[in-house]
């Protein structure tokens, strides 16, 4: 594929006797949004080191804008890892400066931008101050402003919502998207499932170090076909556990998803469902990534 | 797995950084500040401990049979001495119920030559205490034997006469040069200092390590250098930052010797101007140090890098290896037993520089930043040991940085697990 930002061919990676990423392969194109899925300790963020040129793969490459990675990708590269972390001591703006730097950029350049994105960030207050004296709220847009002020092709987000309140969650969701839009080609790691869902174009599953799925997300989903249920009620949902052929995801007091196994049937149980609880919606709908990832799992 | 080859104008910016923030830093200044004024005091603070405690009166009691030496003791100093009467076994009832400090017992066989003196005394007397009536008692004793003799005064002055003896060294130039005792003390200082310098600058890497380590930002380093490019710059930048400090200590030591050799001069005059005129420019001229082959000073910071540089690597591996400093005490115990080991040797090797052990120990790559400087303030030494020493420390450096770089890689990645020493074999084996 021409437009193909990064791809890892037959990559593995271990550790001791504990294989981290077993023979993985895929390829991101630009301007997408990748997103890495998987529980802890399934081989996202060894992957991601990989890709970073932090670590080195035992066997398979991998490949940035079609040059083996190594110094040179790593200019165009921003990474803002899952565990965040600036010199409490130095000062914000002087930080950054040096962090852009280490990227290649020229001290004016580096200024330039910095006081750019603090701007953006109503954050130009903060540039004299050290970093250990901010709250962490400020701390986690400094990192932020680090990971992006080199103007980085490819962007990895490592677990970036973990810590977050809603507000800057959501600022950090549309700033994510503004970059995809301009272009930049993102990776996304996560094991928040429903993250997913809003953000990424395309996804790869990873268990256990292996590559169990990947491709575009809504493709991959409607491929699933209308196999689930979503319903929303009010009342004892007990008969739930009396079902035979469905599977409960995502269940609460008055919600559940239930997916359709061989041999069940959608209107058997809307009357099943009528018979002991009030119903606000009742929805056929393609399956969650959760529903689609367990389903991976067990094949 | 080779190394890439290092980016030069990354490793700059690094070195920079490491460089600049310790400079600034309020612990760089005040350990600028301090660590000349420490020296200072343990160097002093001994004789001045001594001089303020020596001032307390005290007195012992003489239970004299000859009825000459106890006199004569009394003659001499009336307070620290009195003669009495009471039996031994009265006094020593006294000195136990503690209303007496000491006393002597002196036989009347002393004066025959047999017999000895007793000095009963509570718990230790003390050194200065002890000599000091060895020593009364011993001029009496032989003055009154003396006399008993009619020795005569030629007979007398020979037994009192001291033979001078002077030290002399031949320098490289063939000069003579009083040896004063001044270039062992340099040694000892030379040592000190770089054995303060291991310790201290070794301290700053480990726990620079760390720092970046706990706080997490060595992963976001690392996804725009080489790891080992990031352990260069911040060995090179902590070795830069020891020069400089040392830089500042000998401008700041000349500008005092500068300023102090004057005013010393002045002082000297004003108070000795009607004695001796003369002689006070001479005074002041001894107060002056010896002139120090330049030569010294470049071995100096020579042996002060060689044994930075094979320390740091050992503390960075340390560093990078625990989550807290409380877990690193482990890993540190054989650092530490390195840089001390030579300090127990410091004596023998300078009392003897050019004995089998010292020349062995000296070139011991971990023990040649201390004790080789030592030697050299000494003597001159030979061609071979010299530069044989500076390679063998070289060769260790290479070897350590190259094995703490991998567990240096390893390290900073790891969390949450306490790495012990088989542990970090496997890392330097296995990357």
């Amino acid at each position: 594929m021409s437009d193909s930002i990064v791809e890892f061919s037959n990559v593995t990676k271990q550790f001791g006797n504990h294989r981290a990423v077993d023979n993985v392969s895929f390829v991101v194109r630009k301007g997408r949004i990748f997103g890495l899925l998987g529980p802890n300790g399934a081989g996202k963020t060894t992957s991601i080191r990989m890709l970073t040129y932090i670590l080195k793969p035992d066997s398979g490459s991998i490949k940035m804008f079609g040059q083996p990675v190594g110094p040179e990708t790593q200019k165009k590269l921003g990474y803002l890892p899952e565990e965040r972390g600036l010199y409490k001591k130095m000062k914000v703006g002087e930080q950054l400066i040096y962090l852009c730097r280490l990227k290649g950029f020229t001290r004016e350049k580096a200024r330039s931008q910095i006081r750019y994105w603090l701007e953006r960030f109503g954050a130009l207050d903060w540039i004299g101050q050290e970093v250990g004296e901010l709250s962490k709220g400020m701390q986690q847009k400094v990192q932020f402003i680090a990971t992006i002020a080199h103007d980085p092709d490819c962007l990895i987000f490592d677990e970036p919502f973990s810590g977050l309140d809603p507000i800057n969650s959501e600022m950090l969701k549309e700033a994510i998207l503004e970059l995809r839009d301009a272009g930049k080609t993102i990776f996304f790691a996560t094991h928040r499932m429903e993250q997913v869902e809003q953000l990424c174009d395309d996804i790869a599953l990873f268990n256990k170090g292996k590559l169990i799925l990947q491709g575009d997300l809504t493709e991959i989903r409607s491929s699933y076909g209308l196999n689930s249920i979503r319903l929303r009620f009010s009342g004892d949902s007990r008969f739930l556990n009396n079902m035979e052929n469905i599977r409960i995801n995502n269940r609460s007091t008055n919600y559940a998803e239930l997916r359709l196994l061989e041999g069940a049937n959608d209107q058997l149980i809307l009357r099943e469902a009528q018979r002991h609880v009030r119903i606000h919606a009742f929805e056929l709908v393609q399956p969650s990534i959760q529903e689609i990832f367990i389903d991976s799992v067990s094949k | 797995m080779t190394f890439d080859l290092i980016q030069k104008e990354k490793l700059f910016l690094i070195i920079q950084r490491e460089y600049l923030t310790r400079l600034r830093s309020k612990i760089f200044i005040v350990t600028t500040i301090l660590a000349p004024v420490v020296m200072i005091l343990l160097l002093i603070l001994p004789t001045l401990i001594q001089t303020m405690t020596a001032e307390r009166e005290r007195q012992f009691l003489v239970y004299d049979e000859t009825g000459e030496v106890g006199s004569g003791l009394v003659a001499n100093d009336s307070i620290y001495y009195k003669l009495t009467s009471d039996a031994p076994d009265e006094l020593r009832t006294r000195l136990i119920n503690g209303s007496i400090e000491g006393y002597l017992v002196i036989p009347h066989e002393i004066l025959d030559g047999q017999g000895k003196v007793t000095f009963f005394h509570g718990g230790t007397a003390g050194m200065t205490v002890t000599s000091r009536i060895r020593s009364d008692v011993q001029q009496i004793v032989r003055d009154i034997r003396l006399d008993r003799l009619d020795t005569p005064a030629e007979v007398r002055a020979i037994l009192a006469d001291r033979v001078q003896t002077e030290n002399l060294t031949i320098t490289a130039e063939g000069t003579e040069e009083a040896d004063s005792g001044f270039f062992m003390l340099l040694g000892f200082v030379m040592g000190f200092i770089i054995y303060g310098a291991m310790f201290g600058y070794g301290a700053v890497i480990m726990r620079s390590v760390m720092e970046e380590k706990t706080s997490r930002i060595v992963e976001v380093i690392a996804s725009s250098v080489r790891p080992f490019e990031l352990l260069m710059g911040k060995v090179t930048g902590v070795a830069l930052l020891g020069l400089t400090q040392f830089a500042i200590w000998a401008a700041a030591g000349a500008g005092i010797m500068m300023i102090a050799g004057p005013i010393m001069a002045l002082f000297m005059e004003s108070g000795a101007i009607h004695e001796q005129p003369v002689g006070a420019s001479t005074d002041a001229a001894a107060f002056s140090i010896p002139s120090i082959d330049p030569f010294i000073w470049i071995s100096f910071v020579l042996f002060f890098l060689l044994g930075f540089l094979i320390y740091s690597s050992l503390f960075a591996a340390v560093g990078s290896a625990v989550d807290q400093e409380s877990d690193s005490q482990q890993l540190q115990m054989p650092i530490i037993m390195l840089i001390i080991i030579p300090l127990m040797f410091l004596f023998p090797v300078s009392d003897d520089p050019a004995s089998t052990l010292s020349v062995v120990l000296s070139m011991v790559p971990f023990f040649a930043p201390i004790l080789m400087p030592v030697r050299m303030a000494v003597i001159q030494i030979p061609f071979w040991q010299l530069w044989g020493t500076v390679l063998l420390m070289i060769l260790t450096f290479v070897v350590l940085i190259w094995m703490s770089a991998r567990i240096y890689r390893t390290g900073i990645l790891m969390y949450g697990k306490k790495a012990g020493f088989r542990e970090l074999w496997k890392w330097v084996r296995e990357n």
